[in-house]
Formats: structure tokens, sequence, C-alpha cells
């Protein structure tokens, strides 16, 4: 398997039980980053952090109003289509880029 | 039950180095294709067929390490050379269609001697489901793992 296959990115969000206890928080509706940070004992910039892993992982979207950012959890996050049309873009991806570094490697023939 | 089908639509556009006229080759060429379409080194080959032409097919079978079979088929639709190539495929898990695919792959001339090439694939999956049964990789682990979050959400919304 490709080494930037997004699951990565999410398996490594899930692995710290603070950001587990974000998204299951936010499984029951959206929440500002104050309201997330209340229940645990976690300083704000910590939690920012945390919340950032989250959302790198394509578990959690935020959105900005003014000064207040709120998260919510992506609804397509744990659907298995998503994973299957995503695999399908990473490894397509992942020709096209064997493909460009061939053509620079081949010469250019003639036309005919 | 209703529709168990799901369609998705993905674009892929990437400039390659080279004319189109090189680009094109990279497709239209049985040996060129295979030597950056192909990704799976430990798979074996049972069966491979490149007919690049109007209603000509490829066909690509193989036996993965696990036993499976796993096959693309393909009909191309409409080839037009150095400026795009429709074709249809399906993807083939022990016999099984996991997905059927149109796509549209165009060309055009970008800068200084360059190729912008568009891929455009319409998807059509079938039953979620079932795939997490034939899946043993990622699927299966996926549908857990959601199963798992969201007995974690229900048992923490019904928590005092």
């Amino acid at each position: 398997m490709s080494a930037a296959h997004p699951f990565d990115h999410m398996f490594q969000a899930l692995a710290d039980p603070y950001r587990r206890s974000f998204v299951e928080r936010l499984a029951r509706g959206p929440a500002t980053v104050k309201e997330l940070a209340e229940p645990t004992q976690v300083q704000l910039p910590a939690v920012l952090k945390h919340l950032r892993v989250l959302e790198k992982g394509g578990l959690v979207a935020s959105k900005k109003v003014g000064r207040v950012r709120t998260y919510c959890i992506c609804p397509d996050a744990f659907d298995p289509m998503s994973s299957w049309i995503e695999q399908r873009k990473v490894e397509m991806n992942a020709a096209f880029d064997r493909l460009a570094t061939l053509m620079a490697e081949t010469p250019e023939e003639k036309d005919h | 039950m209703g529709v168990k089908t799901d369609h998705r639509t993905f674009v892929i556009e990437r400039d390659l180095p080279g004319t189109v006229a090189h680009a094109f080759r990279f497709w239209s060429d049985h040996d060129l294709k295979r030597r950056w379409s192909s990704c799976h080194p430990d798979w074996e080959v049972l069966e491979d067929r490149f007919d690049f032409r109007n209603d000509g097919d490829e066909r690509l079978i193989w036996r993965r390490p696990d036993g499976v079979r796993q096959a693309m088929v393909a009909s191309f639709l409409d080839i037009r050379p150095r400026e795009h190539i429709v074709y249809a495929y399906a993807m083939r898990t022990n016999g099984v269609t996991i997905s059927s695919s149109l796509v549209t792959v165009e060309f055009t001339a970008g800068r200084s001697g360059t190729t912008r090439m568009t891929f455009t694939e319409q998807a059509v999956f079938g039953d979620p489901k079932d795939g997490d049964e034939r899946e043993h990789g990622t699927g299966a682990g996926f549908e857990r793992l959601r199963q798992v979050m969201e007995e974690h959400a229900q048992a923490g919304a019904s928590a005092p």
C-alpha cells in the first residue's frame, strides 16, 4: 500500500484518547472549541492541535464565524463508499506520478 | 430496501512533461501503458490483453497472493488520437463486480510542450455491505471501526 494512504491520517487521528473523546462529543452535534475543551483538563492550544489532527484525518470539519470556530463531524468519514472512492483516487494519482516520471525519462518520438 | 448502488464522480487533472502525442503513446502502447499503470508486482498475471481501438477491449486478470482472483475488464468506446479516450471498465473480485465505470481521458496542449491531462471517472459501486464482506482489507476494518464509534457515541449520549 502507498505510504500516503488516507487511512494513515485517520488511524493516527484516532490513536489518542483525547481525540477520540472529541470525536465522540462531535458525533452528538457540532461544538465550539471552548465547549470541546471544557470537560477536559487540556489547555485550548493543545485542544486546537488535536482538532487539527482530526481535521487532517478527514474526521471533523470546522467553520469560523466571527471569532468563534465551530467543529462538526464529517458525515462521510465512516462511509465505506467514500473509502473506496478515496482509495481509487489515491491509486490513480500514484499511477499518474509513475506516468509523469516515465514520460520525462522517455524521449519524444518524431511525428509520423 | 430501495436503491443499492451508488454513483460517484471524480476528476484528476495533471500536467505531464511532454507533448500531447508523447502522452498519448503511454495510453495507446501496450508495453508503455503497463509500465505505469500496473502497481502490484506481487500479483500473478493470468491474462493480459490490450486491443486499443474502438470496440476493442482490455483485460487484465491477476491472482493475488491471498489466492483471490482480481480482474479489470475494459472496452474502448471512443478513441480520438491525441484528443481523448473514452472507455468503460469493471473491477471484479472473484468474479463479482465491485465497481463499473465510465472514464474520459482528455489531452490538451499546455505551456511549453507540456500536456494537461484530465481524467474523469464516473463509477457505480454496488452495495457497500457486499463489498465489506468481500474485502479482507481496509473495507471490513473500516466498517468495524464505524460500528465501534457509533456504539461509543450512543453510550456517551445516554450517559447522565
